[in-house]
């Protein structure tokens, strides 16, 4: 469960509207030994990253406010962020669920680099884990 | 030529393959060409609404009546029955046929059958309704996704709690499980509610207040996403036999839409107009946007393969299904053209000719045709 003892928690910015999405992340993330803060839509994660930089972020792409695409472009855009990791978590797929044709949109945007990974809703427990665990230790 | 010329005089009535039938102004056929008598039977001393549509009065809009006032050529579909009993759709022209002096005897009707290019364009549209279920379906499978987060999201945080014996996580986690249930609960009442469909009331409405009663249901919705919402109606716009509640439907999916749309895209500034006027006989209704920063292959998928909204609380993906339905109710198409960097408009075109008619209209005139 906790693959972390003994070292500084890997914080990781959970972005969603949907307060139970955030809850099962949250509570999925902490049990696995991260520390996790949370935004509600794009504008509360920009003020998030002021306040301190996270080693990893779930984004949602559908949310009021500010769209997840928007926060994920100017995230990239930024010198100072553009290295966090982005896993986009999302049931914003194809037809009959196939998530390619969105991964294609995201990974055709003009000067922005794809997302490190892709999740459609619900997710795989074990698979989230995993591409989490492989790019918080990537990034040193 | 001569030879020609002889056959155009003395053949080409006759050989034709268009039904041709001479009208007078009590409405009764004095002379027919082969392709008519073959087509619709015996003609003789007989008036035009028995023979090409076997009723006993005169038809209600009768386009031989206007060109007869007015001496204008006209244009019209119809249907009517064949000799056999069967129905047939027909494209006509009532050429008008006037005197040295002015006056106006006798009016040409000259019919094409177009019944082969109408089963096509029924089966074209059956072939689009399909397409709609197919959309429908997608959107219900992302509607069940965003559950099934909720539920296996309520599930793992119970048995963490569980397992770190934490009664509040319990307590939140069976709490997440609860709302989802009834948020399936609401899902599938609203997907049998459009199974079921509903008897449109057909009213004399303003389409305009129903496009004002739309735009006040998303004013601030929109504002709150930060997306200018306008509305540009043409004034004096006349009033139309619609069923209300339907085109309030319709309208409200196409706003939500093109709200959705403008949440996904990327663009500093965003807004959608909802319009309407009057376009040669046809009552339109207009929503555009122009949020949308996607290329065009994308926006196509999104309007078609994608379900933006999420959880039963933003719908369930049955907008574009319920939208059309509605529209062909009231003898309209819905169309929709999309400019990569420009947006989108999603148009609901109802030639008022087309438009349905009161209940207890419809009937009688239905008693009518069976009866003739």
């Amino acid at each position: 469960m906790t693959s972390q003892v003994g070292i500084t928690p890997k914080k990781i910015l959970i972005i969603d509207d949907e307060p139970h999405v955030v809850t099962y992340l949250e509570t999925l993330l902490q049990d696995n030994g991260y520390e996790t803060v949370s935004a509600a839509n794009g504008r509360e994660a920009s003020e998030m990253l002021q306040v301190g930089k996270p080693d990893l972020i779930t984004l949602d792409i559908t949310m009021p406010e500010q769209s997840g695409i928007r926060f994920y472009r100017n995230l990239k855009e930024d010198p100072a962020f553009r290295d966090i990791p982005v896993l986009v978590v999302t049931a914003v797929t194809g037809y009959g669920g196939d998530p390619e044709p969105f991964e294609h949109f995201l990974k055709n945007r003009r000067q922005i680099p794809p997302p490190e990974g892709f999740f459609s809703k619900p997710i795989d427990q074990d698979e989230f884990l995993r591409a989490v665990e492989e790019l918080v230790s990537q990034k040193v | 030529m001569e030879d020609l010329r002889e056959w155009i005089r003395q053949e080409l009535w006759d050989q034709v393959p268009v039904a041709i039938s001479v009208i007078d102004r009590s409405f009764h056929i004095i002379e027919a060409n082969r392709c008519f008598a073959n087509t619709y039977g015996e003609w003789r001393k007989r008036p035009c609404y028995e023979v090409y549509k076997g009723r006993t009065q005169r038809c209600n809009n009768c386009a031989a009546v206007e060109t007869f006032e007015d001496g204008q050529l006209r244009i019209r579909e119809e249907t009517g029955l064949i000799r056999e009993g069967l129905q047939t759709y027909y494209l006509v022209h009532m050429v008008p046929f006037f005197r040295p002096s002015g006056e106006l005897p006798y009016i040409i009707e000259m019919s094409t059958d177009i019944t082969a290019h109408k089963v096509l364009e029924k089966e074209k549209l059956e072939a689009e309704r399909l397409a709609a279920v197919g959309q429908t379906v997608a959107g219900l499978a992302h509607g069940i996704k965003n559950l099934l987060m909720g539920l296996e999201g309520g599930v793992y945080v119970f048995k963490s709690g569980l397992h770190q014996a934490d009664s509040e996580r319990m307590l939140k986690g069976w709490g997440m499980l609860d709302e989802n249930i009834a948020r399936i609960s609401t899902f599938v009442k609203e997907f049998l509610e459009f199974a079921k469909g509903r008897v449109p009331q057909v009213h004399l409405v303003s389409p305009n207040r129903i496009a004002q009663q739309v735009f006040g249901l998303f004013e601030h919705k929109a504002e709150l996403a930060g997306i200018t919402l306008r509305t540009n109606l043409q004034p004096d716009l006349p009033y139309a036999l619609m069923d209300e509640d339907g085109i309030h439907t319709c309208l409200v999916n196409l706003v939500s839409n093109a709200l959705d749309a403008c949440e996904i895209s990327d663009r500093p500034s965003r807004s959608v107009v909802l319009s309407t006027r009057e376009e040669g006989g046809t009552l339109v209704f207009e929503v555009t946007d122009d949020g949308t920063g996607m290329d065009y292959e994308v926006k196509k998928r999104v309007f078609t393969n994608f379900f933006t909204t999420k959880g039963s609380d933003r719908g369930t993906g049955l907008g574009l299904l319920t939208t059309k339905k509605i529209v062909q109710e009231h003898g309209g198409r819905v169309s929709y053209e999309s400019a990569e960097g420009e947006g989108s408009v999603f148009r609901l075109q109802f030639p008022r000719d087309r438009l349905p008619h009161p209940v207890e209209e419809a009937k009688s005139e239905m008693l009518c045709k069976t009866g003739g």
